[in-house]
């Protein structure tokens, strides 16, 4: 659909089809939605709006922490949209769409619902904790839900966990786990995952085939690695394992989204973190304060940019073709 | 997915082209290309900034020498991107042009002090400047940068007492690019950088108004939220009937009465959405962006949409104009009305029945 639109606009724009034709010519090709994809549309907006529209009301609700109201009345209020989503969800099956906007809501309230528990009786626990145990009382819903959304809530519940828990500790065990440490398993996490999800989508998995989420993780990675190659450069409190790290990233991800997958929006993403360490780490070799040095860096940038995009436009019609 | 031999066949048989396939244009690039393209544009250009800033200090000290050196950069920018043939000419275009068009900007706040005085001035000959190099830089990337700072700063000249409407009209000049994208198939890429740019405006609109990111640039006294006007609830409104106005011009143009069962779910729906952009002025604009989207087949802009909501929503609890009980208390009813929107969905238009 995506791709038998800009054919046709850029057909149009050629002037191979009549101005007047244009829009006869996506309605053939299919590119524009007809009546009944309309009102699928139309469906699944207004249902999933309400989900978010009222998982976000009931978290708001008790982030107010209404003194109005007892504990028993506040712990009532949120088991009661937990009981409700879950006993559509009963009705409704997991293979609609509206039973997944209905596990997906009920998911959301079990946060709310932990939330207010650590609220209400002040268990001490921190806030990492809070995280961790929304992410393993969903789990098991997450595991039978066949639904790409809901892995994706699960994976950021497990990022924060992991974030929080070492900006907890981070006073306590001081040098033993600085960011670093944090960066790197936040990296071995969202790293395992793409492996995974790549795996299943490879072997069939019709329900994870949705490349946005892969996309998702793979530039979460991108970003963290990039990050740590950054700190090993420019030497902030670091190992120096970043740089080994980036490298590593690169190889395997060019040689997969190349190869295997081929993705060129992953190769666009490693493209512009090779052109950031590059030039990091010339500017880190230069160290000076000289106007030449800088438009050298700027020109290596530019060149490095344009040699980029000429090698992903290939690489991108290739795959079309 | 439709390979491009099957589809040019299609469109023969429907007597809209003729001949064989054309040769594939090999300066397509897919929207991540172009955007990791401009993103490492800025980069070139802070180092071609810091370049000039060491190399010719005396530029730093003086709004007229800044001024000067960015229209020279932008107009030699200018004939590169025109006579371009290569990759590297058009990326060095593009840093050049953009550190040219942040020294100009630098200049212009050089010479008119907007912390002391107004920013309204500076904002309407940035909003000046970058219209012209849209018009002027025939490259697609260029453009969708200067429709997005050409319609921010516009917006921007508004002044304190009128940027509230911000989100309206963004939302408004939004729409009406996007739903004209076929009427002029000779200008495409130009309509389509335009109607980027200024999804990126009204993104950006709907998810920071009333922020405290504005209060920043209009000081310390701004009323954020504008809540403190006695008119406030016309903004929200009027993101609202720019969304019920959008829906009603989509629906002409897809050819359907606005009896029909289709119809009237439609505008069920947005009515429900313009109703609770009053307290929430976000909604009405990210929606627009989702649904014109996925009129138009454009799967970039309806995600655009998606994030633009969900941005919406996380900056709402910490958004200054209401209590969370209140917020809250909008939220539910406005979800329920969207269930119930839903419900007049299956009513009105009632799923067709499969053969």
């Amino acid at each position: 659909m995506a791709q038998a639109r800009s054919e046709i606009l850029e057909w149009g724009e050629r002037g191979l089809i009549a101005p007047a034709d244009v829009r006869r010519a996506l309605e053939v090709g299919e590119a524009l939605p007809t009546l009944a994809d309309w009102r699928r549309f139309l469906d699944r907006l207004l249902l999933f709006l309400a989900a978010v529209l009222l998982a976000a009301a009931v978290t708001f609700f008790f982030a107010y922490n209404w003194n109005d109201l007892g504990r028993l009345a506040k712990l009532a209020l949120a088991q009661l949209p937990l009981i409700v989503a879950l006993a559509l969800l009963w009705r409704l099956g997991l293979e609609r769409v509206s039973g997944k906007a209905a596990l997906l809501a009920a998911a959301l309230f079990t946060g709310v619902l932990l939330a207010l528990i650590g609220q209400l009786y002040q268990t001490g626990a921190d806030t990492f904790e809070l995280f961790a145990a929304w992410a393993l009382a969903i789990a098991p819903w997450v595991l039978v839900s066949r639904f790409a959304a809901l892995w994706l809530l699960w994976l950021l519940l497990a990022n924060l966990a992991i974030t929080l828990f070492f900006q907890t500790f981070h006073g306590v065990l001081g040098l033993a786990f600085g960011p670093e440490r944090q960066l790197w398993l936040a990296l071995a996490l969202n790293a395992i995952a793409l492996a995974l999800w790549e795996a299943a989508a490879r072997a069939g998995v019709v329900w994870l085939q949705e490349r946005w989420a892969m996309r998702l993780i793979a530039t979460a990675c991108g970003v963290i690695v990039t990050v740590l190659a950054l700190m090993a450069i420019f030497a902030w409190h670091t190992s120096g394992w970043g740089i080994a790290g980036w490298l590593a990233w690169m190889m395997v991800s060019y040689a997969v989204y190349r190869h295997a997958v081929k993705d060129v929006y992953v190769l666009a993403l490693d493209a512009l973190s090779l052109i950031v360490v590059t030039a990091a780490f010339i500017g880190r070799q230069i160290r000076g304060y000289d106007a030449g040095e800088y438009l050298l860096i700027g020109l290596v940038v530019i060149a490095m940019s344009a040699a980029a995009g000429y090698w992903l436009r290939r690489v991108a019609l290739e795959s079309e073709a | 997915m439709i390979a491009r031999e099957l589809l040019w066949s299609r469109l023969r048989a429907a007597a809209l082209v003729q001949g064989d396939v054309p040769p594939r244009d090999e300066r397509a690039a897919p929207w991540y290309v172009r955007l990791m393209l401009g993103i490492a544009g800025w980069i070139g250009a802070f180092f071609l900034l810091s370049f000039v800033g060491v190399g010719l200090a005396f530029v730093t000290r003086s709004g007229a020498a800044q001024i000067t050196i960015g229209v020279l950069a932008c107009a030699a920018a200018t004939m590169m991107f025109r006579a371009a043939k290569g990759d590297f000419v058009t990326q060095f275009a593009l840093a050049v042009s953009l550190a040219g068009q942040v020294l100009m900007a630098m200049g212009l706040g050089e010479l008119l002090h907007p912390w002391e005085r107004s920013w309204q001035p500076v904002a309407a000959l940035i909003a000046i400047q970058q219209a012209a190099l849209f018009l002027l830089v025939p490259n697609y990337i260029h453009r969708i940068w200067t429709a997005w700072s050409a319609s921010y700063a516009a917006l921007m000249a508004l002044g304190e007492t009128f940027i509230h409407l911000a989100p309206a009209l963004a939302a408004a000049a939004f729409i009406g690019v996007w739903l004209r994208e076929f009427q002029h198939p000779r200008q495409a890429s130009l309509v389509r950088a335009a109607g980027y740019g200024l999804a990126i405006t009204t993104l950006q609109c709907a998810v920071l108004s009333g922020s405290l990111a504005q209060a920043l640039i209009w000081g310390a006294g701004f009323d954020a939220s504008g809540a403190r006007q006695p008119w406030w609830w016309v903004n929200g409104a009027m993101a609202g009937a720019v969304l019920v106005a959008g829906v009603i011009a989509l629906l002409r143009r897809e050819g359907l009465a606005l009896a029909s069962g289709p119809a009237k779910s439609a505008l069920a729906g947005a009515l429900v959405i313009a109703a609770a952009s009053i307290k929430a002025p976000g909604l009405a604009p990210a929606t627009a962006i989702l649904v014109v989207g996925y009129a138009n087949g454009n799967r970039v802009l309806a995600g655009l949409g998606v994030l633009a909501l969900l941005a919406y929503l996380s900056h709402y609890y910490y958004a200054l104009q209401a209590t969370l009980l209140e917020k809250s208390m909008l939220l539910a009813a406005a979800g329920v009305a969207v269930l119930m929107a839903r419900f007049a969905l299956q009513h009105w238009w009632p799923e067709a029945e499969r053969a």
